[in-house]
């Protein structure tokens, strides 16, 4: 890959845009871990925070149209690709007038208007998902692209690893994201996998990129080349994000098993950080900074007044979505 | 030929009227031995299993599983080993020896199809099995299960079965006046055994169906008895001695004269036993019990009469220990003081006979001479088990009783 | 009307869905270029191009999970499983992803695809290539499992699974491939969940499907002559199955047989009997029986798998029983 643009050479808006953007996920899930806390989320969830730059950097050189398929750790992709916060918020806490109803809550938010193929509970599940929705695309000749999310753990799925094959067999528009944060559940991904990503991409003919999944700037222009790449025709491409896992693996993981030198450098990677370092270098009125947080904390306060004030989901409603109803065909 | 007797429905319970037979086990031409289950019989709630009292070949069945019959009704009929059952009579073996023709079967299972119609409005708990189809054929046209003859595996009443009792305006008929017979008030109430009134039930049962019982009766004049008693007690008024105490010392006088009376049936051994002993019936709030008397042979007729109050009084006042209730070839039961003339009972599981006596009358017996006398009689039933008694020795050991009654002078002499 | 053998009736029906709807794809281990393993793809890369037919690397997991990915963004995928056996492999994609996809996302999607793979013993395919597995699907919410009986059937059955909003998991028969059924391209089409009466009578109902319908109609063609009528109900689909149809037989003839050459255990026979013991009940005058394959894997012997198989006799049997 080509070295990183010089951050010079992000517009001011740009900058900002990422911000916000990735701010967006950030606080959005402060609040489910305390909504989480005093039980206003039920099941479980597991959290993004520290991994924001990937979703947003990705996304950012993504369409409406291009399709995406998630995995478990969820929430930024499926905000980042434009679920919208309120129905999203309605949705994690089990609301009838959530995206999905209140039918699958944190492991499943999924809307089709803008892509989102889903988060999934089935480690590397999403990904011959968005192996398919690729061939669509190409079947259909829409000009979308397809990208699978998924993390170091499904590496050890062989699902994936028949998914490359696949996407570089048929030269299927999709890109392969993992985010690399090190750790699968409470195992590191040294004890899980033998091999690296692009090693194994490469196996299979599909070229690969890698960046700095905590700098948003990095995986952006790295994201941005290959989509486009893509889009052209090329082929699959893996871009892998090395990033960092704040919090628990779910929320009330007390994470006994990380070194405290491994947690107390955590804030060093934090890319909401980085990118305010870089921001405040620019010449940007420290009170946009100040109404970007105002406008975001005033829109999840919204949508957690919204999921507050959500329906219990209605049985024979969700019952009658196991199949099509007749009259839809 | 061995003797082809028939098995009936047992009683197995107190408030049990007919039962349903869940399943033969020996099947039509298969020979059993004793103990083995037989059959299997349901009522209420609970399944027994019947065995075989002993070693024998099984006939015909006369009432298929399934079937709900009243107690008493013949299930089937068997040639039970070389030994008799003293209570079969020499009729019904007669009769029952011809019975093995298919056409009287048939004859025999309506006739039990009769029984069950009869007793139908009774049979409210009993289980009919029935096909659903025959079961909403038979509500729909108003036939009750109960009177229709079924055809199916294991006694299943199919719809083709209903289908045929609707057709049969007899049963229709039959049926309605079931039917009104039935009023609920009439309906027999139930209630469960207590645990006592289940043992009791069980006991007397098995001693009444495992001991082939026969009766010898027997009228002794009490007179001389009377006189001694009164003697006695009149000569010692602490004594209070009774006829009770008079009749135990008779027997035990007895038992002594006749040693095949000291003898038990015991798991195909004959026990005789070196001691005297004798059980008596005490009726208690509780219910019947028969504690022993031991060792009665070595006491005068002062110490029998304080043994026997004693152990009444432990029994009255619930404080017979096991060591009370065992032991012994026979018990008295003495029904004196109610109205009876004579008491034919069922013998104690264990012993070998007991000697129902019944309330003392006067009557006028003509005397040597041809002239009415009047006299005190008490009439003596001896039930003895017919493993150890043959009706020789029973009556022998029945009139060295009634001797001793008749000569009481004679208790008084160890 | 001509005879056409099975596996051409189902190529047929690929070929008219696929002439009626450019989004309806084709994708599986050689259905392309080789035309299948049993020749059912035949011709149909040559006509609809190399875009719409493809051959798969041997992925099972992945092919299913692609079909799923593909329906639900815009394609009708008709995907191949080779042998029922192999998909075990592919259960997720089926179990968690297709079947959950529009329940779990609130009504947004349907997951259009048809999984087409052959059932079934008879050919001494041995224990990993003849099982019938088909109730493990019929056992997901959100899945329709489809198993028609003759020619005309497969094809009428899967133009309309192809057709239909959601997953469709479509058995076919190996060891009917090449059997012969009248055949008219003209006969209407079939609702998915609606039963055949393949052969009417009084006396007793037998309820199948898939081969094993033929089997039935064996054993009631042998006992006509004893004037014993038999009614034998075709099911066609096992996951909805029509239950009004089986009701309304039973209460015609009053005693039910299920057959199927799965395994009877925890199989769908076991749920026929148990909704007809409830819905039905009053309707029964003899106990239910279910007549399929012992508890054990389909032996490879021919003189085993021949034992081993449900025949007509079985089914004697069991009629002979129920009129005991
Ligand atoms: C098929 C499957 N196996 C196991 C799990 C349990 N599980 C959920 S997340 C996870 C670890 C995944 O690690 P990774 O892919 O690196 O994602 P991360 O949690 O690090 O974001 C596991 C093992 C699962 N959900 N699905
Ligand atoms: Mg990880």
């Amino acid at each position: 890959m080509s070295p990183t643009k010089s951050d010079n050479s992000v517009p001011i808006s740009q900058l900002l845009e990422f911000y916000e953007r990735m701010l967006l996920v950030r606080e959005a899930e402060n609040r489910l871990s305390k909504l989480f806390a005093d039980g206003e989320v039920p099941g479980f969830i597991h959290l993004s925070v520290g991994q924001e730059a990937v979703c947003v950097g990705v996304t950012s050189a993504l369409e409406t149209r291009d399709t995406l398929a998630s995995n478990h750790r969820g929430h930024g992709h499926a905000l980042s690709k434009g679920v919208e916060l309120n129905s999203f918020f309605l949705e994690v806490m089990g609301k009838e007038e959530g995206i999905c109803g209140g039918r699958g809550g944190s492991m499943h938010v999924a809307d089709m208007s803008v892509g989102m193929l889903g988060a999934n509970g089935i480690v590397g599940a999403g990904i011959p998902l968005a192996v398919g929705s690729a061939l669509a695309h190409q079947v259909q000749e829409n000009g979308a692209i397809a990208v699978a999310f998924f993390g170091d753990g499904a590496l050890a799925e062989g699902v994936l690893h028949e998914s490359f094959n696949l996407a570089a067999l048929w030269k299927l528009p999709i890109l392969f994201v993992c985010e690399n944060n090190g750790w699968s559940e409470f195992s590191p991904t040294g004890r899980q996998f033998n091999a690296n990503v692009r090693e194994l991409a490469g196996v299979f003919g599909i070229p690969s990129a890698f960046v700095d999944g905590d700098d948003v700037l990095a995986v952006n222009e790295a994201a941005s080349e290959l989509v486009t790449a893509i889009r052209a025709g090329e082929g699959p491409y893996v871009l892998e994000c090395v990033t960092h896992r704040v919090r628990g693996h779910f929320e009330g993981d007390p994470q006994k098993y990380r070194a405290e030198s491994e947690i107390n450098s955590l804030p060093d990677h934090d890319p909401i950080t980085k990118l305010e370092t870089i921001i405040s270098k620019r010449r940007i009125p420290k009170k946009e900074v100040v109404a970007i947080r105002g406008t975001i904390e005033a829109r999840i306060n919204a949508a957690v007044e919204a999921g507050r004030g959500g329906n219990a989901p209605d049985f024979s409603r969700a019952k009658a979505d196991v199949y099509t109803a007749v009259e839809e065909v | 030929m061995s003797p082809v007797t028939n098995l009936t429905m047992p009683k197995l319970g107190l408030t049990m009227t007919e039962g349903t037979i869940s399943e033969w086990v020996v099947s039509p031409g298969d020979s059993f031995k004793k103990n083995d289950v037989v059959l299997v019989v349901e009522t209420e709630k609970i399944a027994n299993e019947i065995e075989a009292p002993a070693d024998g070949v099984l006939h015909d069945i006369l009432v298929v599983a399934g079937e709900t019959v009243a107690v008493g009704t013949p299930l089937a009929n068997w040639d039970v080993g070389a030994t008799a059952i003293p209570e079969v009579s020499a009729e019904i073996e007669e009769a029952n020896a011809t019975t093995h023709e298919p056409e009287k079967e048939t004859a025999a299972a309506t006739a039990f199809a009769e029984v069950r119609k009869n007793t139908a409005s009774g049979a409210k708990s009993a289980r009919i099995v029935a096909t659903p189809l025959a079961r909403r054929i038979a509500l729909q046209n108003d036939i009750d299960l109960a009177g229709v003859i079924a055809s199916g595996p294991k006694g299943r009443i199919k719809a083709e079965d209903v289908r045929a009792a609707i057709a049969d305006d007899a049963s229709r008929v039959t049926l309605s006046c079931g039917v009104a017979a039935a009023s609920p008030d009439a309906l027999p109430s139930r209630r469960a055994a207590t645990s006592y009134e289940a043992a009791a039930a069980r006991r007397l049962s098995e001693a009444k169906r495992d001991t082939p019982h026969f009766y010898l009766s027997t009228e002794a004049d009490a007179g001389a008895l009377f006189l001694l008693r009164q003697q006695l007690n009149s000569d010692n008024e602490n004594l209070n001695i009774s006829i009770n105490h008079l009749i135990i010392a008779a027997v035990a006088r007895a038992l002594k004269e006749n040693e095949i009376a000291n003898c038990v049936w015991r798991d195909g051994e004959i026990v005789t036993y070196g001691t005297t002993d004798i059980g008596m019936a005490v009726s208690s709030d509780k219910g019947l019990f028969a504690p022993v008397l031991k060792d009665i042979d070595r006491l005068g007729i002062a110490s029998i009469a304080k043994a026997a109050r004693e152990l009444a009084e432990k029994a009255r006042t619930g404080q017979l220990t096991s060591d009370d209730l065992i032991g012994g070839s026979t018990t008295i039961s003495n029904a004196g003081m109610f109205d009876v003339t004579y008491m034919g009972s069922i013998i104690n599981p264990g012993q070998s006979s007991i000697l129902g006596v019944g309330s003392i009358r006067e009557i006028f017996r003509p005397d040597e001479l041809g002239q009415p006398e009047l006299r005190q009689e008490m009439g003596l039933v001896l039930s003895c088990d017919h493993r150890i008694f043959d009706g020789v020795s029973g009556l022998a050991f029945l009139n060295s009783i009634k001797a001793n009654i008749e000569k009481p002078l004679r208790l008084l002499v160890s | 009307m001509a005879d056409v053998r099975y596996a051409k009736a189902v190529n047929m029906a690929l070929d008219d869905a696929m002439a009626a709807d450019p989004a309806v794809v084709l994708f599986g281990e050689d259905i392309a270029e080789a035309g299948g393993p049993f020749g059912v793809t035949r011709g149909l890369l040559e006509k609809y191009g190399d875009r719409r037919v493809r051959d798969t690397p041997i992925s099972e997991a992945t092919i299913v999970g692609a079909a799923v990915g593909a329906a639900m963004s815009g394609l009708k995928p008709v995907v191949e499983i080779m042998f029922m056996d192999f998909v075990t492999i592919a259960m997720d994609a089926m179990v968690n992803q297709a079947a959950k996809a529009r329940f779990m996302f609130g009504g947004q999607c349907s997951v259009p695809l048809v999984l087409r793979t052959p059932h079934g013993g008879g050919v001494n395919a041995g224990p990993q290539h003849s099982q019938c597995l088909e109730a493990w699907f019929a056992h997901i919410p959100g899945l329709k499992v489809v198993v028609p009986s003759n020619p005309s059937d497969a094809n009428r059955l899967l133009k309309s699974a192809i057709m239909d909003p959601d997953p469709v998991v479509f058995v076919e028969n190996k060891a009917m491939y090449s059997l012969k059924g009248e055949f008219d391209d003209a006969s209407e089409t079939i609702v998915i969940g609606t039963a055949h009466v393949a052969r009417s009578g009084d006396d007793v109902t037998i309820v199948s499907y898939g081969a094993a319908v033929n089997t039935a109609l064996q054993a009631a063609e042998t006992l006509a002559p004893r004037d014993i009528s038999v009614e034998v109900v075709d099911l066609r689909s096992i996951q909805p199955w029509d239950e009004a149809t089986v009701l309304a037989s039973l209460a015609r003839t009053h005693r039910l047989i299920v057959l199927h050459e799965a395994v009877t255990a925890f199989g769908v026979g076991a749920e026929i009997v148990a909704r007809m013991s409830d819905i039905g009940f009053d309707e029964l005058d003899a106990p239910i029986k279910r007549v399929g394959a012992p508890f054990m894997p389909t032996p490879f012997a021919k003189s085993l798998e021949n034992q081993y198989l449900p025949n007509a006799k079985d089914v004697i049997a069991a009629v002979e029983q129920v009129l005991a």
